[in-house]
C-alpha cells in the first residue's frame, strides 16, 4: 500500500526471501557447472553456462507456477506467494542470460543480424527431430520480459488489475513454449532418461496442482443461491465462519467475502484492488481485512483502505437472522459504509422468540 | 520469401523497441507524473525500474500524455460496474 511509488518496499521478509533465493540459485549454478565439467570434460564453459542458466530458469518457472495453486490449497504456502514477483523477475533474468549467451555463441559471429539468424539458420520448421526450437525460446522470453517489466505496482494501477492479470496469464503460453523448447531441443540429443523424466514430472506437478485448485474454486462459483428475503440471499450459518475470517460466496458475477469479527458480520467484494488477491482468504488484522497476498488492508464496514491509502472495494448489505447470514447481492458504491450485522442481538432475538 | 518475412518482423520489432526507448527516457523523467499523480516526487530507482515497461507500452503512455489524461483508468469488474452510484 503506498501513496507514492518507490522502487522496492524492502522489509525483513523480502530480504530473507531474496537472500535465500539468490543463495540457492548460486548453489545450483555452481553445482551444475562443476558437475557438468566433471562428468563431461569435453563440454565448453560457455555450453555449461548456457545449460545451467536455462535449466535454472525453467526450474524456477515451475516453482513460480506451483506457488499460486499451492497457496490456494494450503495456507502454509502463503509466505512464498508474498514475494513471488521477485522470483518471476529472476526467472526472466536467468532466461535472458541463457538466451543472450546462446544468441552470441550461435548467431552473433556471422554477418547476418543475430535475431534474423535465429529464425532462418535452421529452416526445418516441418521436422520434429530438427525443429528450430530456439525460436520458441525467443517468444517465451518476450512474454517473460513483458511480465517482469510490468511487475511493479505502478503497472497494476496503470493497466488496471484485470488487464494486468490477463497479461500475466500469458505465463502459461510461455510455459507451453518452453516445454516445447526443451522437448524439441535439449531432449532430442539426450540419451539419458533423467531429463525426460524430470520434464514429465514437472509438467504433471504443475497441471495436477492447477486442476486441484481449479476444482476447489469451481465449487464456490457454481453454488446457486436464491433470494429469500427482500432480495437478500442466505450465505451460510454464522457459526461456520471462524472469528476474524471469512466465507466466500459467488454473487452478482463475482465473489463476495463475508467476514465475522467482534460479534459482527460484514461483506465486501472479494477482489483486492491491488492484484485482485482473494480478500476472503485473508484475516482481520488490527481491525482491517488484510489481503493474504501482499497485506493490502480494507475496513470491513466501508471497504476503504485506512487513510492515507486510497484503495476501495464495493460493500454489501448484510443481516443475521436466527443464526443465518444473509447478503444482498447488489454491491454498494466503492467505500460505502454499511452497518455490520450484529450476531449477538440476532441470536438474542432468536432466544426471545423461542421463549415466547 | 520466409527470410523476407523474418527480416520484416525483426526490423519492425527493433524499430518498435528503439522508438520505445527514445520515448521512455524523457517520459519517465518528465511525463510520468502527468499521467499518474502517485508518481509525483518518486525517486530515480522507481523511474529506472519502470523504464523497460514504458519502452514496451509506449503507445499507451504517448496517447495518455498527448490527450492530457491525468489519472490511470479505474478498474472494472462485475461488482465495480454494478456498484456505480
Amino acid at each position: 500500500m503506498s501513496v507514492q511509488y518507490g522502487a522496492i518496499s524492502w522489509n525483513r521478509q523480502k530480504k530473507v526471501y531474496d537472500v535465500t533465493v539468490l543463495s540457492l540459485l548460486a548453489l545450483y549454478l555452481g553445482s551444475f557447472v562443476g558437475l557438468g565439467a566433471w562428468l563431461h570434460p569435453s563440454a565448453t564453459a560457455e555450453t555449461l553456462l548456457i545449460r545451467a542458466l536455462g535449466t535454472a530458469a525453467f526450474l524456477l518457472l515451475h516453482v513460480v507456477l506451483c506457488i499460486g495453486p499451492l497457496s490456494r490449497l494450503d495456507r502454509r504456502f502463503l509466505p512464498l506467494l508474498y514475494n513471488r514477483r521477485h522470483l518471476g523477475v529472476t526467472t526472466f533474468l536467468l532466461g535472458l542470460a541463457h538466451g543472450g549467451f546462446a544468441l552470441f555463441q550461435f548467431h552473433a559471429l556471422g554477418n547476418v543480424n543475430p535475431l534474423v539468424s535465429l529464425f532462418v539458420s535452421n529452416p526445418r520448421y516441418g521436422s520434429v527431430a530438427d525443429f528450430p526450437f530456439q525460436a520458441l525460446g525467443f517468444f517465451a522470453l518476450i512474454i517473460l520480459f513483458l511480465m517482469a517489466a510490468t511487475s511493479h505496482d505502478f503497472w497494476l494501477r496503470n493497466l488496471s488489475a484485470p488487464m494486468w492479470k490477463r497479461l500475466h496469464m500469458l505465463v502459461y503460453v510461455a510455459y507451453a513454449l518452453l516445454v516445447a523448447h526443451v522437448t524439441l531441443g535439449a531432449l532430442q540429443s539426450e540419451t539419458s532418461p533423467v531429463l525426460a523424466s524430470a520434464l514429465i514430472l514437472g509438467v504433471a506437478t504443475v497441471l495436477s496442482l492447477h486442476l486441484a485448485a481449479a476444482f476447489r474454486e469451481k465449487r464456490i462459483d457454481q453454488a446457486r443461491r436464491q433470494a429469500v428475503d427482500e432480495g437478500f440471499v442466505e450465505v451460510c450459518k454464522v457459526d461456520r465462519i471462524a472469528e476474524k475470517c471469512a466465507t466466500i460466496v459467488s454473487l452478482s458475477g463475482e465473489r463476495v467475502a463475508v467476514f465475522r469479527y467482534d460479534g459482527r458480520v460484514s461483506a465486501i467484494s472479494n477482489a483486492c484492488q491491488h492484484q485482485n488477491g482473494p480478500l476472503g482468504e485473508g484475516r482481520i488484522i488490527d481491525g482491517c481485512v488484510t489481503c493474504p497476498w501482499h497485506g493490502y488492508q480494507y475496513q470491513p464496514e466501508s471497504g476503504a483502505a485506512p487513510p492515507p491509502f486510497k484503495e476501495k472495494v464495493p460493500t454489501f448489505q448484510v443481516k443475521v437472522v436466527e443464526g443465518a447470514v444473509f447478503v444482498h447481492p447488489r454491491p454498494n458504491p466503492l467505500g460505502t459504509h454499511v452497518q455490520p450485522a450484529e450476531i449477538e442481538s440476532s441470536q438474542g432475538r432468536r432466544r426471545e422468540a423461542q421463549s415466547r | 520469401m520466409f527470410e523476407t518475412l523474418v527480416k520484416t518482423f525483426v526490423y519492425a520489432l527493433e524499430t518498435y523497441a528503439g522508438l520505445g526507448l527514445i520515448f521512455a527516457v524523457p517520459f519517465v523523467w518528465f511525463g510520468i507524473q502527468r499521467v499518474d499523480s502517485e508518481a509525483q516526487g518518486s525517486a530515480i530507482g522507481f523511474r529506472m525500474l519502470i523504464l523497460p515497461g514504458v519502452a514496451a507500452f509506449w503507445p499507451m503512455f504517448l496517447h495518455r500524455w498527448t490527450r492530457r489524461i491525468v489519472e490511470p483508468p479505474v478498474e472494472k469488474n462485475p461488482h465495480r460496474i454494478s456498484a456505480k452510484p
